[in-house]
């Protein structure tokens, strides 16, 4: 009775209020938004269904996280209103029992919350049923797929975060604090699972989210596959469960201890330090003495002049600072953060188990910054705690009850804002420089010495601490112009995340969006890049900031009078003398300084939007489409003389063009297609006339007086000019791993030369941009059986290239480098591979360390910064170790050079750019692994240089199973070169660090080997495949027909169905069931061994019975597993201790048993005393790690 | 100085439709140098007034001098002047009194370090607590609270301080405390005391208004006001069911168990015996509108 009473009164109470209104209203809007637009394009490219149960769980589930941070207040007020009011002493004597009183309380505050999150489901409902969605991609209406995702996710999690509000807001007294708890769910549900989720600790990663949104993801957006994503229903199992079940636990734990905890009493101030030193200080305080008449007050001067107001404003900051500082968000901020920090950033400084060099550029780029308005890591807490105590100072003094009195002293308004800003901004300097401290112990403990204090202060107290004062003074005005503290918390809130979301919505020119502008860079190649324009984008936003603070100290609340009306007439009164000033100069500032940024983004250069560029894309289809697969002459010789400035920005191309035409007819016409971001003059040495010149979609026709003949030949002439052009909104030309033209560290490409035809990939893809643009569909990839054969590769060219630097740098371009020289106070050198190479060629300059040697007939180059030479012999042990062996089994090496380049840019991959060229970014060459364990500079360059025969030699047509051709191919062979260059133990080490989940976690869903397009299918499970066949088969005759394949396709685009018929050719009629399993369905083996025991014999020798377990099972491409019988052969193998440093001891017997399904035993007999040994113990078909070895007990 | 209050008017559009509540009608006051009492039931009125003179609200209508300043236009002349005690206030409760203090000092002008120590610590140990100046805020007592609301008004020797309603909620030690600390300041400052305890009233104020429903009854000094119903009032001891319908009773109240009915009458009535009127007498005959400015029916 009395529990319903309060239970309605409480209900009833807080829906009057707005923000249950307003909260409903934002996560309504944003499931519809996330629904419509964000999260499609990104997540499911083709086919999908607007009303996929996936879909409905993904926003249910980014609809709880916002929710978590946009109402916790309904939680607090629920549990602490009557300790802020006061009210407590006439609720707390009222004869009701604690069941009721918390009880009604927490359930009215879950109801609400319930009620709430209801919107989210409404708007994405909203967004399919609504006006303006496509019914073309709307499924049928499942309302179980709605009930799921409300019952499973918003539910629980109602529950758990009403739970953690509640509680913090109780023990505290004071409702804001429900924030608090908000916040920490939040910290544990995105930053903390993703630390540990990066760090290869995924069951953690998948426990530790109390909202569950990494356990969703996890499984629903990697695992599966597109159909299922359409169609499979959402409930809770697995991970999800236990997740579920764990943090419903908690609650239900903590909410357990509330009641025992939470006394009907009075709330005294409880102050451990106070406890600690009463004893001492009491005494005095109760001395009862009326001799206050005696004392007078001296005189004191006092001032009223900018002078005092100074004085004023840096007391009210220090109070606002000691105000954070102190409280336990603060405490958590400034030390338990950065101690957190710490540790994850030695944990996450890892790649393949491998350490990471702790150079302050990567710490900096990598770890201790984040981009405000991108937040993808646990740099998010800051603008969230930015927020929230933002809205505690503006609310300090009337929260204590104090605003009347200071109100009431002669201090001007903007002294208050001031302070108080400068309070906010003293904690988020604090917290940077305690950043910078924890990047330097990063340093230390990792025995790294080269500390770059001043890169440290330059990056955190200059870039970062800038964007975050600017966010602080936003959040600051909001919270004063609002003037309701929980309407302040949301709007900031949603401000923050339409900045966040702003591109989304079609907002993408940095004019728009507040404290938004080109990212700085920092590398140790390019030092510090793309300063400038970050520099007039923030000046800019200075400049509104300013006028924030106007507006904040114009309708500044003070005294009594909050009505808007009212506050608008005051605001009137105060816009006079320095306020009016500043606004003006604000305004000024803004539009001068707006002014010239449009002038360098619009003016100097283009600002096309990504409407424009699907428009272009989509005009040039329908305009130039019809040219596809036309005649043209072929490129067969490239020479260019190239001249790079890198101390103005600047670099010029001249260059010529052999081309033939290799078709049967005469060719009329000549398509080029020039870069958009250079200035490029084209001409013939034949009379020609340009027919069509489209500059705007990059499409020039020129009519040939005399057509070319079969194999006839014409020269192209062209200049290519780089010039800087101020800036544009995205910054320099391209960011950190892209092409610039810099002081140091230059890398410019082929991209920018002309193009021969018309080029399919600069079409549209999205199949519903290609819908909107009514162009004919394109589903996806053509099966590998639909490429039609004889379609010809791109011809390669003989190059050569003359490359001009500054006198102190070094230019690299694809070839063998002939010769270089001085000249003019410059720096040349001239590069040339008369073996006709292809792919897109690099430039670079840079101040780089040159190693060269020759392998056979190879010149073999490697260009590094000169800081980053530790492994480079690690590197050159891969190099040649690759070229012998792999030119042994897969073909001769056919170019004449190869180069290993530093590609300038922090990014951490290393790829193959063309014949002869690997490229790998600056972080590659942080990869330190130590001594003889496990070495990943090996394995990829290893990987890469496969790449030079599978993706350079052999082709893959564009087509379904194509990465099979590359990446899977490019990964056996780094495998194949692993177990003959090291041992069979180097490639099992290596096969255990393939098999972490991360970044590809196994499907055994999806598409077969032959059609596959998946990420793990190319580079896991295609170079498992190999290696099974390979061992099966044999290696030689494996290798043999890739060899084959190569030479067969040395001109034409292979598939999947080539590689397949020669892999067939080598297989023995016995293993061809094998070879169709692992190519042609997505049959996954299950081995378990139970138990191993061994027992000696009277001989000597052992005997180890063993008791297996099989299993053997076919999944369609829908999900849907069929159990077969396994019956063929496996190996089984015992093995003696391991020695130090091995996983697994010497091979004692390694042969295939025909094994069936389910249990059996099997006995073998050692010549040694066995320590372990079981099925499958190189994990050929079982490709899950764990349980197939297992201990030899020993019987005596 | 003086302060001048002309016309003011104040009106509260209370939430809904429910309609308007007007908390100031009309008021006007000359507040000269010296200890002004403000005396008035609960809801008359009386914050309003103090928090206007205050600069914390606005009047609708009206001007208010404080000798050359206009009080509602320069309010921030106003706050270098101004010393105000609300009737209800808090403190942050994790800072101690001597930081708080200080802080306010600075707040108010004091911008040197060194003779702001000097203020901090004479004001701490005229309110009484130097001793306890270490000690969290949100350990004091209720009384050590308001004397340190006192230290914060008294910052700087405001010429105008408002003090409203001090002694709720003081015990009697606390509260003599208070005034003679009041006392002291009305020798050259304007101090307004509001209240509805008589009693302050009379035992520190030269002059005194009488305010009710935002209109102000009766402006007077209270020794004066005493004189003036000299013979006036009388008492009678009654039964408490007995109504004594033909007198015009100003207040009624219980001593030790019987009931004291005080009239107002110009003549002697029968069976009653002559009072000497005390302040209270004034008050409650001021409120049933016997005497003062302005008869409350005029209003209606």
């Amino acid at each position: 009775m009395k529990f319903w009473a309060i239970f309605r009164f409480e209900f009833a109470y807080q829906i009057r209020r707005p923000w249950p209104w307003l909260s409903m209203a934002v996560l309504m809007v944003f499931a519809f938004f996330f629904t419509r637009e964000a999260v499609l394009p990104v997540t499911l490219p083709q086919n999908f269904i607007l009303n996929s149960p996936f879909i409905i769980t993904v926003v249910s589930m980014f609809g709880c996280q916002i929710w978590l941070l946009l109402t916790p207040a309904i939680s607090g007020e629920a549990a602490a209103r009557d300790l802020q009011t006061r009210m407590h002493p006439l609720m707390f004597t009222s004869p009701i029992r604690k069941t009721d009183y918390l009880g009604g309380r927490f359930l009215a505050a879950f109801g609400l919350h319930a009620l709430i999150l209801l919107a989210v489901q409404v708007g994405s409902l909203l967004a399919v049923y609504g006006p303006g969605a496509n019914p073309e991609i709307i499924g049928p209406f499942r309302p179980a797929a709605y009930l799921a995702a409300y019952g499973y996710i918003a539910l629980s999690n109602a529950l758990i975060a009403t739970t953690f509000q509640f509680a913090v807001a109780l023990f505290t007294a004071r409702p804001m604090a429900s924030y608090f708890g908000s916040l920490l769910l939040f910290f544990l549900s995105y930053p903390v699972t993703l630390t540990l989720y990066m760090a290869g600790l995924h069951g953690r990663a998948l426990l530790a989210d109390p909202i569950g949104v990494m356990a969703i993801m996890n499984e629903m957006m990697s695992n599966w596959t597109i159909v299922e994503k359409n169609v499979r229903l959402f409930t809770l199992e697995g991970a999800m469960l236990l997740n579920r079940l764990l943090w419903l636990g908690i609650a239900l734990g903590t909410l357990s201890f509330l009641y025992w905890r939470f006394r009907f009493t009075h709330r005294t101030v409880t102050d451990p330090w106070a406890w600690l030193t009463r004893r001492f200080s009491t005494k005095a305080a109760s001395s009862v003495a009326t001799r206050s008449a005696a004392i007078s007050v001296p005189y004191a001067p006092r001032s009223f002049g900018y002078a005092t107001h100074l004085r004023q404003t840096i007391a009210v900051a220090q109070s606002s600072f000691r105000m954070i500082a102190a409280s336990p968000g603060g405490l958590f901020l400034l030390i338990v953060f950065p101690m957190l920090l710490t540790f994850v950033v030695l944990v996450e400084s890892q790649h393949w188990g491998i350490p990471l060099l702790p150079r302050t550029s990567y710490l900096l780029t990598k770890h201790l910054t984040g981009v405000l308005t991108s937040p993808t890591n646990y740099w998010i807490m800051v603008p969230l705690f930015t927020i929230y105590y933002a809205g505690e100072l503006v609310w300090q003094e009337r929260d204590a009850g104090l605003s009347e009195k200071v109100d009431a002293t002669p201090v001007p308004e903007w002294v208050l804002f001031l302070g108080k800003l400068i309070g906010l901004g003293l904690i988020l300097a604090a917290l940077m420089a305690i950043v910078a401290v924890v990047g330097i112990t990063v340093q230390v403990i990792k025995g790294y010495h080269q500390f770059e204090i001043e890169r440290y202060v330059q990056v955190l107290l200059g870039f970062k601490l800038t964007d975050y004062l600017l966010f602080a003074t936003l959040a600051m005005t909001v919270q004063a112009v609002v003037n309701q503290k929980y309407v302040g918390q949301m709007v900031a809130l949603v401000t923050y995340l339409l900045m966040v979301f702003s591109s989304y919505l079609g907002i993408k020119h940095h004019l728009l969006v507040y404290a938004s502008g080109p990212e700085w860079s920092f590398s140790d190649m390019r030092g510090f890049s793309s300063i400038e324009p970050w520099l007039w984008f923030r000046l800019y936003w200075a400049a509104w900031a300013l006028l924030l603070a106007v507006v904040a100290r114009l309708l500044w609340v003070r005294g009594r009078e909050s009505g808007f009306s009212r506050r608008l007439q005051i605001a009137r009164l105060r816009f006079r003398g320095a306020t009016a000033g500043f606004a003006v100069i604000g305004v000024g500032l803004v539009l001068i300084l707006g002014g010239y940024i449009f002038y360098n983004t619009n003016g100097l250069n283009e600002y096309v939007t990504d409407d424009d560029v699907v428009q272009r894309r989509a005009d040039y289809e329908r305009l130039y489409g019809k040219y596809e697969g036309i005649p043209q002459p072929t490129r067969v010789a490239t020479t260019l003389q190239i001249e790079i400035y890198p101390d103005q920005n600047r670099a010029t191309i001249r260059g010529r063009y052999r081309l033939v035409n290799r078709s049967a007819v005469p060719i009329g016409a000549v398509h080029l297609e020039p870069a958009f971001y250079v200035r490029t003059r084209m001409s013939f040495d034949r009379s020609a006339n340009v027919v069509v010149a489209d500059d705007k979609l990059g499409h020039f026709i020129y009519a040939l007086d005399k057509p070319l003949q079969p194999g006839d030949s014409l020269t192209l002439h062209f200049d290519v000019e780089f010039e800087p052009r101020g800036f544009r909104n995205s910054g320099l030309r391209t960011n950190a791993a892209g092409q610039a033209i810099l002081e140091n560290g230059t890398y410019i490409t082929g991209d920018a030369l002309p193009i021969i035809g018309y080029q399919p990939m600069r079409e549209l893809w999205s199949a519903d941009d290609r819908r909107k643009y009514g162009l004919p569909r394109q589903i996806t990839l053509p099966d590998p059986g639909d490429v039609d054969p004889s379609v010809t590769a791109n011809a390669p060219a003989t190059f050569e290239a003359t490359i001009g630097t500054d006198a102190d740098q070094v230019a690299v371009a694809p070839g063998v480098l002939r010769r270089s020289w001085r000249e003019a106070g410059r720096r040349y050198f001239h590069y040339a591979s008369v073996t006709p190479i292809n792919g897109r060629d690099v430039f670079f300059s840079a101040n780089y360390a040159v190693h060269r040697e020759r392998w056979k007939h190879v010149d073999l180059q490697v260009y590094v910064h000169p800081g980053h030479r530790e492994h480079l012999e690690r590197l050159l042990r891969s190099v040649r170790a690759a070229l012998n062996y792999y030119s042994a089994q897969f073909g001769t090496y056919p170019f004449r050079f190869l180069q290993l380049v530093e590609q300038p840019g922090n990014f951490m991959g290393m790829g193959v750019d063309g014949s002869g060229v690997i490229t790998g970014g600056e972080g590659f060459f942080l990869l330190d692994p130590q001594d003889n364990g496990f070495d990943a500079i090996f394995e990829i360059v290893a990987h890469e240089m496969g790449h030079q025969w599978w993706g350079m030699q052999l082709k893959p047509a564009f087509a379904e199973g194509g990465g099979v051709l590359s990446e899977s191919l490019a990964w056996y062979s780094a495998m194949q070169l692993v177990k003959k260059e090291k041992d069979r133990e180097a490639l099992r080490r290596f096969m255990s660090i393939m098999r972490e989940p991360d970044p590809w976690p196994p499907m055994r869903t999806g598409l077969p080997l032959l059609r596959a397009m998946d990420p793990w299918a190319n580079y896991r499970k295609g170079p498992y495949a190999m290696n099974a066949l390979s061992e099966y088969v044999g290696e030689d005759c494996v290798n043999g027909a890739l060899r084959t394949l190569i030479a067969k396709k040395a001109s034409s685009l292979a598939t999947t169905i080539d590689m397949y018929r020669e892999l067939q050719a080598v297989t023995p009629d016995s293993l061809k069931p094998l070879l169709a399993d692992l190519f042609e369905r997505n049959t996954s083996w299950t081995f378990d061994t139970r138990q191993a025991t061994g027992k000696q014999t009277a001989a000597g020798t052992w005997q180890v019975t063993f008791q297996v377990e099989s299993h053997k099972v076919v999944a369609d491409s829908a999900g849907v597993d069929t159990e077969v019988p396994v019956n063929q052969w496996v190996e089984i193998g015992v093995f003696a201790p391991a020695q130090s440093g091995e996983m697994l001891g010497k091979p004692l017997y390694v042969q295939k048993h025909f094994i069936r399904s389910g249990r059996q035993t099997i006995t073998v007999t050692v010549p040694q005393k066995p320590a372990r040994g079981g099925i499958d113990p190189y994990n050929l078909l079982d490709w899950e790690e764990g349980d197939n070895i297992e201990e030899v007990t020993i019987e005596k | 100085m003086e302060l001048q209050i002309r016309n003011i008017s104040k009106t509260y559009s209370n939430g809904r439709s429910a309609g308007a509540v007007q908390a100031l009608k009309n008021v006007t006051l000359t507040i000269p140098t010296g200890m002004y009492g403000l005396l008035g039931p609960n809801g008359a009125g009386k914050s309003t007034l103090m928090r206007i003179l205050a600069t914390l609200q606005e009047p609708d209508a009206g001007s208010i001098r404080l000798g050359d300043i206009d009080v509602v236009n320069q309010p921030d002349e106003v706050r270098q002047t101004l010393g105000y005690l609300p009737q209800e206030f808090g403190v942050y409760p994790k800072a101690r009194g001597e930081e708080l203090l200080d802080y306010f000092a600075i707040l108010k002008g004091f911008a040197e370090r060194r003779s702001r120590k000097e203020v901090v610590e004479a004001l701490l140990r005229k309110v009484n607590l130097w001793d306890v100046r270490k000690q969290k805020l949100g350990g004091y007592s209720g009384g050590m609270r308001q004397r340190f609301g006192v230290a914060v008004a008294l910052l700087g020797n405001p010429k105008l301080l408002i003090v409203d309603e001090p002694t709720a909620g003081l015990d009697p030690a606390e509260r003599v405390r208070f005034l003679n600390l009041l006392s002291e300041l009305g020798e050259n400052s304007v101090v307004i005391l509001s209240t509805h305890i008589v009693d302050d009233v009379s035992e520190l104020c030269t002059r005194m208004a009488i305010i009710n429903k935002g209109e102000i009854l009766h402006e007077a000094e209270p020794l004066k006001a005493m004189e003036a119903l000299q013979g006036r009032i009388w008492r009678k001891i009654i039964q408490k069911n007995e109504l004594a319908r033909e007198h015009t009773v100003i207040s009624t109240k219980l001593l030790g168990g019987r009931t004291v009915v005080h009239v107002y009458s110009e003549e002697t009535p029968a069976d009653f015996e002559p009072v000497q009127p005390d302040l209270e007498d004034v008050y409650f005959a001021t409120m049933a509108g016997h005497v003062g400015t302005r008869k409350p029916d005029a209003a209606v």
